[in-house]
């Protein structure tokens, strides 16, 4: 039971990290439709720049600041690259990116090295905030997921609430029509793809001193925030929010579960046949953990084409 | 004009390996075919940095048959295929050695591909030096005659680690196995169970997990925690070892580590304080070598800009021992018989800092000496700036780490 708790909440908590790198994603597709596949290198960004700022100015104004660099950064590819490549249409915009994301990770290299850089949780951040029977939970943890929970309210209310969500909205829809209206549709698309940057690079300054910044770590969450964007549905921010709890959940737990489809079968009285033929059959559930997204996302791909919470779905 | 050049050069070189006779004093060629680029490329690097050192040493003291001996570069780009596809290269090119070191996948690929190359090119051998390959299967079904591992495995790593763990009072009865699902990991696995007599624990639990793709190990460190185990092993390597840790402590386990691959440089920068007590097996440890070992270790600094760690000091010893091999060859119309060469492996020989190492001729698996070490702030040298490095705990002795051969090598010899 204990565990179970435990498993819960760490799945809780890291859903919310990547629904926090995912928000970016799905805005600005939903915006622009283009797919980004740089987002997760704004991510690793994040992470490399907080943690060359917090030996000069200390961990929050470096958490602060990492993401504003990173949201200039994602202005300046708006406005100087894909700009310019957009009336080519969605395939070049996607090679750009693409081509980016190596740029990005071949430059942390040269510059950090192949190794993980040493950027940690401060001590005074560091300690367990309970304990459920032998085990501990840091209060980092819950850091992370309060930050998360903020930005989605936040970014939610903005959208929902205010003139500025509003012309966002509408550029999104109807772009030309905004346009028409008086709106300067490319400042808007310049401003999300700045703030869906941002976003990622807050997510890494948060993230990286919990988990490890290494030049890798855009790679490692980069296929996952794609998976949790087409569960959730292209360009839909609940979407992505429900995508990113629902994988972080089930990963979690199934961890935790050591069972196998041969299992299954011998609550029908086959479980000996079902042993005979191994492979598949025998798999534990635990090791296919990191797996399991990629099936919901089949399975969500199968179902409903749009995504969970997708517009087309 | 330029394309036709080429495609003429290319025509020309392709007749010309056609229909080649062992050219007259070919210079020896070493193919490193190495992971140099993408996500594991450091483990790559740091192979070649360490069989470089070794190459410019040989050819310091005059290469092989008066002359220096070439060491070309093949990147595999981190996979089987990339690594199939470079040694085609690297065959073109007439490499003779090949030398690789990440990664049990690429292992098992290059393996295979050398046994056929071989069956099919009488006379055009290439012999495949394994650095760090350490699945069980490279000298157990899959041994062949061309393939010799200058590296542990998973039985003589778990074997040394289970002992000084003991030896430290560090071991506890209760053992929780963690591993990568992969040939490495599930030999890890067996290795810690088939040692449950010796060091005197049970397993509690054990589990296989994705390789390199797991971001966030709390539920893992949940696992264990509800285990109730007194030591985690693992072989797990780079980040997936790394997390692991780091969601242990977060977690205020306080379970023991006994691990592998903890040496990997960045790791104990990363994890802090956390890492302190824990265990590492390797095949060398400066402080536990006395001078010869020293000197060793400056001798590297100065020529290659840092200390050897991981898995350099192996590769070093691995590269002298062929280098040891190539001196006892001699060449056969001017030209390197890999046949001759790799009958003298299978008698090589050589002195390290940590004691004699030689070659099992039954299944061409290096006998090295280990060493298992804990992290402390006492130890001599301190690694990636922080105010830890690695104490030695106990140094085995080659015969001492020894593991017998497997049952399942069958080797075949030509001739």
């Amino acid at each position: 039971m204990e565990q179970l708790l435990f498993s819960l909440m760490n799945g809780v908590i890291y859903g919310l990290l990547l629904f926090m790198v995912s928000a970016g994603l799905t805005l600005i597709f939903g915006m622009m439709g283009v797919l980004n596949f740089a987002h997760a290198s704004f991510y690793m960004l994040g992470a490399y720049f907080a943690y060359t700022l917090q030996g000069v100015a200390g961990f929050w104004p470096a958490v602060i600041a990492a993401p504003l660099l990173v949201g200039l950064i994602g202005v300046a590819v708006e406005r100087c690259f894909l700009r310019r490549v957009h009336r080519h249409g969605h395939a070049h915009e996607l090679l750009l990116t693409f081509g980016l994301s190596f740029i990005i990770a071949e430059s942390i290299k040269l510059f950090y090295g192949n190794y993980p850089v040493d950027y940690r949780v401060p001590a005074p951040l560091d300690f367990s905030a309970f304990s459920i029977g032998s085990t501990q939970y840091p209060f980092y943890r819950l850091l992370m997921g309060g930050i998360a929970i903020a930005m989605f309210i936040a970014i939610y209310l903005m959208l929902t609430r205010t003139r500025v969500g509003i012309v966002v909205r509408s550029a999104i829809h109807r772009p030309s029509m905004a346009e028409a209206l008086g709106h300067n549709v490319p400042l808007v698309f310049m401003g999300v793809f700045g703030v869906g940057a941002a976003l990622a690079g807050l997510a890494g300054a948060v993230a990286g001193a919990f988990y490890t910044t290494n030049p890798n770590m855009a790679l490692e969450l980069g296929v996952m925030v794609f998976v949790v964007v087409v569960v959730g549905g292209l360009g839909s921010l609940a979407g992505a929010m429900l995508a990113s709890l629902l994988i972080g959940i089930i990963t979690s737990l199934a961890v935790t579960v050591d069972a196998s489809l041969a299992d299954l079968f011998a609550l029908f009285g086959a479980g000996e046949w079902a042993r005979g033929i191994g492979g598949l059959m025998t798999l534990n559930l635990s090791s296919l953990a990191a797996t399991l997204p990629f099936a919901l996302m089949l399975l969500v791909l199968l179902v409903r084409p749009g995504g969970l919470l997708g517009e087309n779905g | 004009m330029n394309k036709l050049n080429l495609s003429a050069i290319t025509v020309a070189s392709a007749l010309g390996a056609f229909c080649a006779m062992p050219a007259s004093a070919a210079p020896v060629k070493i193919g490193l075919v190495e992971t140099l680029s993408g996500p594991q490329a450091s483990s790559g690097q740091a192979y070649r940095t360490a069989v470089r050192y070794v190459v410019d040493q040989i050819n310091a003291a005059g290469g092989w048959n008066g002359e220096p001996v070439e060491l070309l570069e093949y990147d595999n780009q981190g996979g089987p295929a990339g690594a199939a596809d470079k040694l085609k290269a690297a065959a073109a090119d007439g490499v003779q050695i090949v030398v690789q070191g990440a990664s049990s996948a690429i292992g098992g690929q290059i393996t295979e591909d050398i046994r056929k190359h071989n069956l099919r090119n009488p006379g055009k051998e290439m012999v495949y030096i394994n650095m760090g390959a350490e699945a069980l299967e490279l000298t157990g079904e899959k041994c062949n005659f061309y393939h010799f591992r200058f590296a542990g495995n998973a039985q003589v790593r778990t074997k040394a680690l289970v002992e000084g763990m003991k030896k430290a009072g560090a071991l506890g009865g209760k053992v929780y196995s963690i591993n990568q699902n992969y040939s490495w990991g599930q030999d890890m696995q067996q290795a810690i169970i088939d040692n449950q007599k010796a060091g005197g624990y049970t397993v509690v639990e054990k589990t296989l997990h994705d390789v390199n793709k797991i971001q966030d190990f709390s539920p893992y460190v949940a696992k264990i925690a509800a285990s109730g185990a007194d030591t985690v092993i693992t072989g797990n390597w780079s980040n997936d070892l790394l997390l692991l840790m780091k969601a242990s402590k977060a977690a205020g386990l306080k379970a023991r580590y006994g691990t592998v691959y903890l040496d990997q440089p960045g790791n104990l920068a990363n994890a802090g304080d956390l890492a302190e007590g824990n265990f590492v097996v390797h095949t060398f440890n400066a402080e536990a070598g006395g001078p010869d070992a020293e000197q060793f270790v400056q001798d590297y600094q100065a020529k290659t800009g840092h200390m050897p760690v991981f898995i350099e000091p192996q590769t070093v010893y691995g590269m002298k021992m062929v280098a040891d091999a190539l001196k006892r060859t001699q060449p056969a119309n001017g030209a390197l018989s890999v046949n001759a060469l790799a009958q003298a492996l299978e008698t090589a020989r050589i002195q390290t800092p940590m004691g004699e190492m030689s070659m099992r001729a039954a299944d061409h698996q290096a006998q090295l000496p280990m060493v298992v070490s804990a992290v402390s702030h006492d130890a001599r040298h301190k690694v990636d700036g922080t105010g830890m490095g690695f104490k030695p705990v106990l140094l085995l002795t080659a015969q001492q780490a020894s593991t017998p051969a497997q049952a399942s090598c069958k080797m075949k010899r030509p001739g």
